[in-house]
């Protein structure tokens, strides 16, 4: 009993010192609903980046980011990893061939083998990612000095980071948009050092990962409200 | 004593030979990259393949291709790519039309009953790092030429091809970045013959060709003193038209090459929606 408080109350100091060890985070995450979802057991969703031929700059990091965070837990959906679908369907997923809008499905569908193989891993709906995180802002300065007797550092220094992403979603049983969700985070961190530097570091793109990753997986699981 | 001190002189000396060699080789290391590519694979393309009988001749300068560059006057760089495109082309091209003969040194398409000899070829090759960049990608574009020869030995069709390929830095160590994006370009490269050799080559048409006599040796500085009297006469394909190539950059877009002056509404469409048209 001793030894389950002495657990909880280490878990409760570490998770406060967690909290205010951490920066500061604004968050939004909104959703426009297009059209009808919900999925069954045993279908999947793939995750794929919007084409860096058209200029956009999502990280491999988040896309799997959002893969974990979407498979995981109780309402945790079955997810296709991106390579392994995109391997699949070659080329017609690739950054040049891969379709811009859902006008371009039809076409694709008929293609030799493509509606079959997305038929044989049961992928109910693509999501397209696009967006990144930027450096916005920062300034502050530190000093850092080493001597015979030790060393230590002064100052201060911040930045902040923004996290803008935006989730298409697909519907391939009817071909056509299901809507998107979006996450707009903003973080600033601050490293204040009076001799020992603290870091209070706002994880901007972990949380637009996890913002937008339970937000996709109502979008998806959940009927609309009538 | 004397002797022992002259032993741990003489190792002393070995020491700062080997700290002081170790040193200037980690120097060294600084100032450039040596990059290897290994062979590339492409998974099998859902595509049904073109009912020609071909062959393929790779150039030794395209199977040893070595891109030797100075990035902002300092960094060294020496990309490798060794036998990765030679095995890139080979296997495309199996997929691509039912029969393939890949020839060899010595080999001679004369000896061969195909219906085109393809030639592939590297123009160019260009790179950027993140200390160029100011991003944090590293970018590979990759201009390739395809010289296709009908079964008379004719320059048929002469296509250029960019490719484009990008990958980030994160989570990737040394050199992993930069050989991740040329991959991407020989993929990028690979989708783009998939998707419009036909269109813009023209290359089924040679299966209707009666057969010739005189069958292609391969021998491209023949072929190619040939190549503008040879396009001339042949008026089956449009006229080639050039479009210039953007400038390197991460946010440049892909960079289609063609001859066919159908080829600018494909381009448009490929920017505002799907580029499946």
């Amino acid at each position: 009993m001793i030894e389950a408080t002495r657990r909880t109350g280490t878990i409760l100091t570490a998770g406060f010192a967690t909290l205010a060890l951490s920066g500061c985070i604004t968050s939004r995450v909104e959703d426009a609903r297009e059209g009808m979802t919900g999925i069954e057991d045993d279908e999947a969703v793939v995750i794929l980046a919007k084409s860096y031929h058209l200029g956009n700059e999502t990280e491999d990091k988040y896309i799997s980011c959002v893969e974990d965070a979407l498979s995981r837990g109780s309402k945790g959906l079955r997810v296709i990893p991106h390579r392994q679908f995109v391997d699949s369907l070659f080329p017609w997923f690739e950054p040049r061939t891969a379709p811009a809008e859902t006008r371009g499905l039809p076409k694709l569908m008929e293609r030799p083998g493509v509606a079959e193989r997305i038929a044989d891993q049961k992928v109910r709906y693509i999501i397209w990612l696009d967006g990144d995180t930027d450096r916005v802002a920062g300034g502050g300065s530190l000093s850092c000095a080493v001597g015979p007797g030790g060393g230590g550092c002064f100052g201060f220094a911040w930045w902040q980071n923004d996290a803008d992403y935006n989730a298409a979603v697909w519907d391939l049983k009817g071909l056509e948009s299901a809507g998107s969700v979006t996450a707009d985070v903003s973080g600033t961190s601050f490293l204040p050092a009076l001799v020992i530097p603290i870091p209070l570091i706002a994880r901007a793109r972990a949380s637009a990962c996890k913002g937008l990753a339970d937000q996709l997986r109502d979008f998806i699981i959940d009927e609309p409200e009538v | 004593m004397r002797d022992k001190l002259a032993g741990y002189s003489e190792l002393g000396a070995k020491l700062r030979s080997l700290t002081g060699g170790a040193l200037f080789s980690v120097l060294l290391a600084g100032c450039g990259s040596n990059v290897t590519l290994e062979p590339v694979t492409i998974p099998a393309p859902l595509i049904s393949p073109m009912p020609l009988s071909i062959a393929v001749r790779i150039p030794a300068e395209f199977e040893h291709y070595v891109h030797e560059d100075e990035v902002l006057g300092r960094e060294k760089w020496r990309i490798d790519l060794g036998g990765s495109n030679a095995a890139l082309f080979s296997q495309l091209f199996e997929y691509m039309f039912d029969d393939v003969t890949v020839l060899g040194p010595d080999d001679d398409a004369r000896d061969l009953s195909i219906d085109a000899l393809i030639e592939p070829s590297i123009d160019a090759f260009e790179f950027s790092v993140p200390s160029q960049s100011k991003t944090e990608s590293y970018a590979v574009w990759i201009r390739y030429r395809l010289k296709i020869y009908d079964n008379a030995g004719d320059v048929y069709a002469n296509w250029p091809l960019s490719a484009y390929g990008k990958s980030e830095q994160f989570g990737l160590g040394g050199d992993e970045p930069l050989k991740r994006a040329a991959i991407l370009a020989m993929r990028d490269a690979a989708a783009l013959m998939i998707m419009n050799l036909d269109k813009s080559t023209a290359i089924s048409a040679l299966k209707d060709r009666p057969p010739k006599t005189l069958v292609a040796s391969g021998n491209s500085a023949g072929a190619a003193a040939q190549e503008e009297a040879a396009q001339a006469e042949k008026s089956p394909l449009p006229k080639r038209r050039e479009v210039t190539l953007p400038p390197p950059g991460p946010v440049a877009g892909p960079a289609v090459l063609s001859m066919d002056a159908d080829e600018d509404d494909s381009m448009e469409k490929f920017l505002e929606g799907s580029s499946n048209d």
